[in-house]
C-alpha cells in the first residue's frame, strides 16, 4: 500500500492547529462548560484499606442546606448495574464490582456514598457530616502477601487472590536449558505509578426528561465505547446516550474505561433530573482514579559460551489491586507475549500470575506493557556481565537481522518491516561507544562512576482484531472513519479517536489531504462526539497514526476516486488518467501532469445540484465512510542510549546524554513525533526515576499530593537526541507505523542499564526501581560492605524504598 | 458555610465585580465568577503551576490565594495576555517548537515565562528550567518548552521587534 500515498502534506512539521486556543486560555475542557443549575457531585472514600462497612448514617450531611441528596450503595444498586469483568480468558477469573462499595471497601480510596449539592464547597462539607462505623480487616499490602495460605480475600466470592495464571512453553524449551553453557537468571522490580494527567477526571451529566436522553460530557479517549458501557449499565439504549468528550488535559490511558464516578454522575442527574458534574481534586486522582506498573519478574536465560540466547523463561507477577476494570491479566500477557522483541529466540515460555490486593485498581498507561524493555534488556546485560562481555556484544549475536525477516516469535507474533540491528548501529554510533568505554575506564580512576545504558525496543502500536483473538480478548483494532467533501469545497472528516494533546486535528488533517488530493487547510477534522463520528476503537496504545490516519488516508482515497470519476464521466477521459492535486483536476499525458481545466468546485456543484449529470450508478453528494482492520500488530522499534553518573557519594543520578535512534516508517508529522517521543521518554525516565505510589504495610497510600509523587520536572530532564530512521511498513497505507509508547519502554530500560553499567564493577545488580539516589546510595554502600567482608557478591534486592512520613489523605476525613 | 462578600478587582484591564465565599479560592473565582477559564485548576495545593496568575505583577498561583485577598487588586489571566486576533512572539514560537501537547499546564507556563522575560529578557537556559521547574507538564518533557523560550527571548532582544507577531 506504499505506492498509495501522496507527498504534499504527509512528511511536513506543520504547526497544530490546535495550538491557537490552548495558547490563548481558550481551549474547552471539562471543567470550563458552563451549565446552569449543575449541582455538583462528591464522593465520599473509606480511610480503610480493607473493612466491612456496618453502618452508614447520612442523615446530618443531608439536613445541610444546598445538599440535595447523599447516595450509598443500596441507593446506586437500584440506577446502575454492577460490572462483571469476565471475558473468555483461560486462566482469567471473573470479578464483580459494585458501582459503590456496599458491603465492605476494598482499599483507602474506595467510594461508598456519594454527595449531590449546589457546589462543590458545600458537597464536600456535607462529607464532613457522614457517620460511618467500619470494621477493619486484614489488609492484603502486596503481591507476596495476596498469595500466602492464610491471607484474607480482597473478593471472598473467588475463594483466591490469584485472579489470573497463564502459561506459556514452547516444546524445546526443557531441552534448550539442558544443553546451555549457563543459565543467567535476572530480577526485576517495578514500583507502582499512576497516570496523573494534569487535569484531573471529570464529567457532566445532563438527563433530558423530555426525550429521555443523557448527554455526557466527559473528557475520554474512547468515547464510544464508553457510550456502550454507559447505557447497558444504566439499562439505556445506545440511542438514548451521548457522550462528547471536550478537550482533554491529559489522558496517558487513565481515561478510558468507564469509572464507577461517572457512571454515579450519570445515573443521579437521571435520577434527580438536575444536570449534576464531578470534578476530581488531586488527592483522589492520585490515590483513587487508576494505579499502574506494579510488576516483579525473574527472567531465566540459557545461554552458550558466547551469550546467544538458546531458550528463555520469564515469570512476572503483577499488583492489580482492589478491582478489575480491565482483565487482570491485560498488560503482564502483553509483556509476555512480545518479550523477546528484537531478538532471535525461539525456545520461550512464561508463566503470568495477577493477584488482587487493597490497593487501587490497575490499568493502562502510556505503555502497558513499558516493563518489557527493561525485561529484555536487563538480561541481556547481565547475560554480558555473567559472560565477561560488553554488553554490545550479546546484543549484536542475538540482534535480529534484515535477512531473519519477517520473523515469527515463539508466542506466534509476527515481526516484519523493522530494524532493530539498524537502529542498534545509529544508536551506538551516534552515541560514541566505543570512546564512552575508554572515557568510563579513565573515570573510575578518577573515582567517577560513568555509565551507558542501551535499550532496543520493539514497540507495538497498533492492534488489530487478529491479535486480540490470539491473545483471548474479545475485542476488535478497526476503526472508521467518515469524510465529506461540502458544496462549498470544505472537507471535514471524522474518526473514532479522541485526542488528548497528541494533535490529532492536525495530524490527521495531513492523512485525509494527501489521501483527497486537497490542502491541509482545506480539512477539519471532527472528534471526541458519538454522535458525530463514526463508531471506532478509540485512542489508546499508539494505534493514533495507523488506525486513526490510516482509516482516515483510505477513505480520503475511496473519496478522491468518487470524485475521479465524476471529473472523467465529465471531461470523457480514462479515470486513471487523472488524479486529484490541492483541488484540482490534473490529467496526464505524455508531458506529465496538468490541469484538466476542472476544480474540485465543478464536482461538488454536479454532486450535490446537478446530480443528473452524475455518470451511471455514482450516488448525489460527496460523503464516504470506511472501516479498516489494521494488520494483526505493527511494529516501530527504536534502540535507546543514556548516559549517565553516579555520585558515589551521595547517590544522585545525572543523566549526561540521552539519544534515541528510531524507526517509525513514514511520518505523518516529524513535529509531533518528535514531540510524542520526548514525552515519552519523559514518563519513562519520570517513572524509573521517581516516581513512587508507595503504600505502607497496612496498605494506607503514603502519596497523596504532588509533592509526594514526585513528576520530573524541567530541572529534571535532559534534552533527548533523535536519530531517525524510515523504513515504511508494507501493510498499512503510506507506511505509517506509529509510536508515542516506544519511548517510556526504551526509557525505563536505558537508563537502568546505565546505571548497572555504572555499578557493576562494585558488584551492584539494578533489579529495582525508582532509582532515588536513597536506593543507590544504599546499593553502594551494601557493596562495599559486602566486598569489605570478602564475601560473593549477591544481588542487592533487600534495598527499600525511601521511607515518607506523609499520612494518608483519607485518615482524617 | 461562610459569610458571602463581592470583591471588585481588575481583571485584565476591566474593572470587574463578583461575590465569593471568604474561603474561595481565587482560582474558583476567575473561572466561575468571572468565566476565565484559561486558569486551570490541576492540583489545588500549589505544586503544578497550571493555576499561575499575576496578582499586581507577581506570577501566583491562584489556588493558594483567597479570592477576598484579590479585592482592590489587579490581576491578569492568560486571556489578558495577548488580544484575540493577535499572536504574540511568544504563542508563535510556542507553537513553532511544539511546546505544548494538550495544552492544560500551558497558561500557568505562559504567565510565569512572560513575567520572566519582564524581569530578566535575556534568561540563559539554565535561569529558563529553573522557572519551569515549578510547572508541571506531563506531556512534553520541557525541551521543547525551553526552546520556544530561547527563541522568544532571542527574537525580542533583535532592535526594534514588537512583542506580536508579524
Amino acid at each position: 500500500m506504499t505506492d498509495t500515498c501522496g507527498t504534499q502534506a504527509i512528511g511536513q512539521p506543520i504547526e497544530r492547529r490546535e495550538d491557537r486556543r490552548f495558547l490563548k486560555g481558550l481551549g474547552r475542557y471539562t471543567d470550563d462548560i458552563v451549565v446552569s443549575g449543575a449541582l455538583h457531585a462528591h464522593f465520599v472514600r473509606s480511610p480503610y484499606a480493607h473493612a466491612r462497612l456496618l453502618r452508614i448514617d447520612t442523615s446530618r450531611a443531608r439536613a445541610l442546606a444546598g445538599v440535595h441528596g447523599v447516595f450509598t450503595a443500596a441507593d446506586i444498586r437500584s440506577l446502575a448495574t454492577p460490572l462483571r469483568m469476565a471475558p473468555p480468558i483461560e486462566g482469567l477469573l471473573p470479578v464483580t464490582t459494585e458501582p459503590l462499595a456496599g458491603d465492605k471497601v476494598r482499599f483507602a480510596g474506595d467510594p461508598y456514598a456519594v454527595i449531590v449539592a449546589d457546589d462543590r464547597y458545600l458537597a464536600e462539607d456535607a462529607a464532613e457530616l457522614i457517620d460511618t462505623e467500619f470494621e477493619p480487616l486484614e489488609p492484603v499490602a502486596g503481591f507476596g502477601q495476596a498469595m500466602q495460605s492464610e491471607a484474607a480475600l480482597v473478593h471472598e466470592e473467588l475463594g483466591t487472590n490469584l485472579v489470573s495464571t497463564q502459561h506459556f512453553s514452547t516444546p524445546d524449551l526443557n531441552e534448550a536449558f539442558a544443553r546451555a553453557a549457563r543459565v543467567v537468571a535476572t530480577r526485576f522490580s517495578q514500583q507502582r505509578q499512576t497516570h496523573a494527567p494534569i487535569e484531573t477526571r471529570g464529567c457532566i451529566a445532563q438527563w433530558d426528561e423530555g426525550r429521555q436522553h443523557l448527554t455526557f460530557t466527559c473528557g475520554n479517549q474512547t468515547p464510544h465505547p464508553l457510550r456502550t458501557a454507559l447505557a447497558a449499565r444504566l439499562r439505556l439504549s445506545e440511542s438514548q446516550v451521548t457522550v462528547i468528550s471536550p478537550d482533554i488535559g491529559g489522558a496517558f490511558g487513565q481515561k478510558i474505561a468507564l469509572m464507577r464516578e461517572e457512571l454515579c454522575v450519570a445515573a443521579l442527574a437521571r435520577k434527580l433530573r438536575r444536570p449534576i458534574r464531578w470534578r476530581e481534586d488531586r488527592l483522589e486522582n492520585l490515590t483513587a482514579a487508576c494505579h499502574a506498573r506494579e510488576e516483579s519478574a525473574l527472567t531465566r536465560a540459557a545461554v552458550d559460551g558466547q551469550g546467544r540466547i538458546l531458550a528463555l523463561e520469564l515469570a512476572i507477577d503483577a499488583d492489580f489491586g482492589a478491582y478489575c476494570f480491565y482483565p487482570a491479566n491485560y498488560m503482564a500477557r502483553v509483556v509476555a507475549m512480545i518479550l523477546t522483541g528484537p531478538y532471535r529466540v525461539t525456545n520461550y515460555g512464561y508463566t503470568v500470575r495477577v493477584a488482587l490486593t487493597n490497593k487501587c485498581p490497575s490499568g493502562p498507561m502510556r505503555a502497558p506493557m513499558a516493563i518489557t524493555s527493561w525485561i529484555m534488556e536487563g538480561t541481556i546485560d547481565s547475560i554480558a556481565r555473567e559472560l565477561s562481555v560488553d554488553p554490545l556484544e550479546v546484543r549484536l549475536i542475538n540482534t535480529l537481522r534484515s535477512e531473519d525477516l519477517p520473523f515469527m516469535m515463539a508466542t506466534g507474533e509476527l515481526l516484519c518491516d523493522v530494524t532493530p540491528l539498524q537502529t542498534l548501529q545509529a544508536a551506538v554510533r551516534g552515541v560514541g561507544y566505543g570512546d564512552f568505554r575508554r572515557r568510563q575506564v579513565a573515570g573510575q580512576r578518577e573515582g567517577r562512576l560513568l555509565g551507558l545504558g542501551l535499550c532496543s525496543v520493539i514497540e507495538p502500536t497498533t492492534y488489530g482484531s487478529a491479535f486480540y483473538r490470539a491473545a483471548g480478548i474479545r475485542g476488535s483494532g478497526h476503526d472508521n472513519a467518515w469524510v465529506r467533501i461540502e458544496p462549498s469545497g470544505a472537507v471535514n472528516a471524522s474518526v473514532g479517536l479522541m485526542s488528548a494533546g497528541m494533535g490529532y486535528e492536525t495530524a490527521f488533517a495531513q492523512t485525509v489531504a494527501d489521501g483527497l488530493g486537497v490542502s491541509v487547510e482545506a480539512v477539519c477534522i471532527a472528534l471526541g462526539h458519538s454522535a458525530i463520528a463514526p463508531y471506532g476503537m478509540g485512542a489508546r496504545g499508539s494505534r493514533g497514526a495507523v488506525a486513526g490516519g490510516g482509516t482516515l488516508f483510505l477513505a480520503a482515497r475511496k473519496l478522491q476516486d468518487k470524485v475521479l470519476a465524476i471529473a472523467a464521466h465529465r471531461l470523457g477521459v480514462a479515470q486513471g488518467s487523472l488524479r486529484l492535486q490541492l483541488g484540482r483536476i490534473e490529467k496526464h499525458d505524455v508531458a506529465g501532469w496538468k490541469p484538466a481545466g476542472l476544480s474540485l468546485n465543478d464536482i461538488t456543484e454536479i454532486a450535490y445540484m446537478n446530480p443528473l449529470a452524475l455518470p451511471l450508478g455514482v450516488e448525489p453528494g460527496l460523503e464516504i465512510q470506511l472501516a479498516w482492520d489494521p494488520p494483526p500488530m505493527v511494529y516501530s522499534n527504536a534502540t535507546h542510549a543514556c548516559e549517565v553518573e553516579v555520585n558515589v557519594d551521595s547517590g544522585e543520578l545525572r543523566i549526561l546524554r540521552y539519544l534515541v535512534a528510531e524507526d517509525a516508517g513514514t511520518l505523518i508529522n516529524p513535529l509531533i513525533v518528535k514531540g510524542q517521543l520526548q514525552g515519552a521518554v519523559a514518563m519513562g525516565l519520570g517513572g524509573a526515576l521517581m516516581e513512587d505510589i508507595a503504600y505502607d504495610e497496612s496498605a494506607q497510600p503514603r502519596a497523596g499530593s504532588l509533592a509526594d509523587y514526585l513528576l520530573p520536572t524541567a530541572t529534571d530532564l535532559p534534552d533527548i537526541e533523535i536519530i531517525h530512521l524510515s523504513t515504511p511498513n508494507a501493510l498499512t497505507p503510506g507506511g505509517i507505523k506509529g509510536m508515542a509508547e516506544g519511548g517510556v519502554m526504551g526509557a525505563i530500560g536505558a537508563v537502568c542499564n546505565a546505571v548497572g553499567d555504572a555499578l557493576a564493577h562494585l558488584g551492584v545488580r539494578v533489579d529495582a526501581q525508582p532509582l532515588t539516589p536513597e536506593r543507590l546510595l544504599d546499593w553502594i554502600q551494601q557493596a562495599k560492605h559486602t566486598s569489605a567482608a570478602a564475601t560473593p557478591i549477591s544481588s542487592a534486592a533487600t534495598a527499600t524504598s525511601p521511607h515518607r512520613d506523609q499520612p494518608s489523605g483519607y485518615a482524617d476525613s | 458555610m461562610s459569610a458571602r462578600r463581592t470583591i471588585r478587582v481588575v481583571v485584565n484591564g476591566s474593572k470587574r465585580q463578583t461575590t465569593v465565599e471568604s474561603r474561595t479560592l481565587l482560582s474558583d473565582a476567575l473561572r466561575e465568577g468571572f468565566g476565565l477559564t484559561g486558569t486551570h485548576v490541576g492540583c489545588e495545593q500549589g505544586v503544578c503551576g497550571a493555576c499561575t496568575v499575576w496578582l499586581n505583577e507577581d506570577p501566583t498561583r491562584s489556588c493558594l490565594v483567597f479570592a477576598v485577598q484579590a479585592d482592590g487588586q489587579c490581576v491578569t489571566t492568560v486571556e489578558g495576555l495577548c488580544a484575540p486576533d493577535e499572536r504574540s512572539v511568544l504563542e508563535r514560537e510556542f507553537s513553532r517548537a511544539h511546546a505544548l501537547q494538550c495544552g492544560f499546564c500551558t497558561p500557568g507556563i505562559l504567565m510565569s515565562v512572560q513575567a520572566l522575560l519582564r524581569a530578566n529578557p535575556r534568561p540563559d537556559e539554565q535561569a529558563v528550567r529553573e522557572l519551569l521547574s515549578g510547572h508541571l507538564c506531563r506531556c512534553t518533557g520541557y525541551t521543547n518548552i525551553v526552546q520556544a523560550v530561547m527563541a522568544t527571548a532571542s527574537y525580542l532582544a533583535m532592535p526594534q521587534q514588537g512583542v506580536h507577531d508579524d
